[in-house]
């Protein structure tokens, strides 16, 4: 019983963790929480909710579901690039304070979830199941079909991300304007093609995360709401570490899935937003310690 | 090489540079000294594009500066800016990469990365370091080299011996005179005046934002206000 609810929690986990991540990359790079993020996601939950009904007459299962994750990943990668056109590059450019972008954000978050309500109205709607819902045994523990994919597709869309971060150029790009924007611009990095390729990784991985939650809780025009919960996995790990971002996501999902086992669905998040207080009021700097450099 | 006239920059009602009018010539050392405020940094800022000169024109080869600063480090201007500023997180030699940045070809990355190392072997032991774990003096040495990585034609040095030991800066000044024997014209700004003049060719001093007095540098070491002013001695 117990190392399936860690398995489902693993799984769970790395579902905020994909959500955590393309929050913190943003963070990073213009130290502000971008709640627009949340609206991506429901946006690119819907955009897969298409690829996969169109093109379920042509194709089933696991070609069906990569594609309807790329279509998303993509889509949203493409998104956050319109995003940041219209609701950043001005602000980055006059050198607005921080509130604004706060403003901006929750504003275009606002915008594409009531986008949604207008094109798609406000009902429900469920992904069709891709997999049989059954299991695989691994001798004594058995793990649904559905929880170990997301896993494995999570964790591969992250793989991919930390490679593009530490072994390309446009990575270097994203860490050095991450510690320091004016310097960076000295080394010949043109501020807003780093910007833009953050975006855009950052959309990618919503894009991923917007088709799980659309699987694990229907599709609704606030899903991208979940947002909340890659936030406090952000401040658990660490807000502005990839690294903390981790952690503090795979461990949420494990508590999440345990709460939910022993003081059910209604208090389980109670719960989790009084680890979150407890952490911004005993260890601020989260789970992984790095302390946020001001700009000097 | 690099021609500036009549440069006029403001922050806000406050005239930081008033008619800043100079010249850099081809393979020289130009040292632009003065003190705190006199508008040094700014100076350099402005010719990088990190600040807008509300009037004048900055000339490099002959044609106008971009309006970008990573366009400008693509025509071969780099800037080492004041207080090292080198990438903390990153390690030693990913901050060599970093200045690279704009090169074309991974190999060109890879060899200028090894001259880098036998300019200044420290770096090799320690490529894997993060930066910010370096010594002052280690972190400038790094700071200069992670500049030299782009190949500049011009490189611009804001304060390379601020808060580093008697030792170091004379390892920084030697560092700049190999850099001018390499022919990369070098424009030095500094508050240690008397290193300063000592090494370049021409020196232009700074007050409040005007030029005060110009000159060849032994000349201006000589000269009686200078020593007074800027070099700590009576006369």
């Amino acid at each position: 019983m117990t190392p399936q609810l860690l398995i489902n929690g693993i799984s769970l986990g790395s579902v905020y963790a994909l959500i955590a991540v393309g929050f913190a990359l943003i963070f990073n790079i213009l130290k502000f929480s971008n709640f627009s993020h949340g609206g991506l996601m429901s946006v690119t939950a819907y955009i897969g909710y298409v690829a996969c009904v169109f093109l379920g007459h042509y194709i089933k299962d696991l070609p069906l579901f990569v594609v309807t994750l790329v279509a998303a990943a993509l889509g949203g990668g493409l998104l956050a690039l319109v995003v940041e056109r219209v609701a950043f590059r001005r602000l980055r450019n006059s050198n607005s304070s921080v509130i604004y972008y706060f403003i901006s954000s929750i504003t275009m978050g606002i915008l594409m979830e009531n986008s949604i309500t207008i094109f798609a109205s406000s009902n429900f709607y469920s992904y069709p199941s891709f997999f049989p819902a059954s299991v695989i045994r691994f001798g004594a523990l058995s793990v649904a079909i559905p929880d170990l994919l997301t896993f494995l597709f999570s964790a591969a869309a992250l793989v991919i991300l930390l490679v593009v971060l530490f072994r390309t150029k446009i990575g270097l790009a994203i860490r050095s304007t991450s510690f320091d924007t004016s310097t960076a611009k000295l080394m010949g990095m043109d501020p807003n093609r780093v910007v833009a390729a953050t975006f855009f990784a950052s959309g990618v991985l919503g894009g991923v995360a917007g088709v799980f939650l659309g699987i694990n809780y229907t599709l609704y025009p606030q899903l991208g709401q979940l947002i909340v919960k890659g936030f406090v996995a952000s401040v658990i790990g660490g807000l502005g570490s990839i690294s903390g971002a981790l952690i503090g996501a795979v461990l949420l999902g494990v508590v999440e899935i345990f709460l939910i086992g022993l003081v059910g669905a209604g208090w389980s998040p109670v719960v989790i937003f009084v680890i979150m207080l407890v952490f911004l009021l005993l260890r601020p700097r989260g789970i992984s310690g790095v302390i946020v450099q001001e700009k000097a | 090489m690099l021609s500036i006239e009549n440069l006029h920059v403001a922050y806000g009602p406050v005239h930081a540079l008033e008619g800043i009018s100079l010249e850099v010539p081809r393979g020289q050392i130009i040292s632009i000294i003065g003190s705190n405020g006199a508008g040094k940094t700014t100076l350099l800022n402005t010719i990088c594009a990190l600040i807008r000169q509300k009037s004048g024109t900055i000339k490099f080869e002959g044609r106008e500066l971009s309006r970008f600063t990573h366009q400008i480090v693509k025509l071969g201007i780099v800037q080492v800016p004041e207080g090292r500023k080198v990438f903390a997180g990153l390690t030693v030699r990913e901050n060599l990469m970093a200045g690279g940045y704009v090169l074309k070809e991974a190999l060109r990355l890879q060899q200028n990365i090894e001259k880098m190392f036998d300019l200044y072997p420290i770096l090799r032991d320690r490529q894997n370091q993060q930066a910010g774990t370096l010594s002052g003096g280690e972190q400038q040495m790094l700071a200069i080299c992670r500049g030299l990585m782009a190949e500049p034609k011009l490189l611009l040095l804001d304060e390379p011996s601020l808060g580093l030991g008697p030792i170091i800066v004379n390892g920084v000044f030697q560092l700049i005179r190999r850099i001018r024997e390499q022919g990369i014209t070098v424009v030095l700004v500094e508050q240690n005046a008397r290193k300063a003049l000592a090494l370049c060719n021409y020196a232009y001093v700074l007050e409040n934002g005007k030029i005060a007095m110009r000159g060849q540098g032994r000349e201006l070491l000589c000269d009686a206000a200078i020593k007074k002013a800027y070099l700590g001695e009576c006369s």
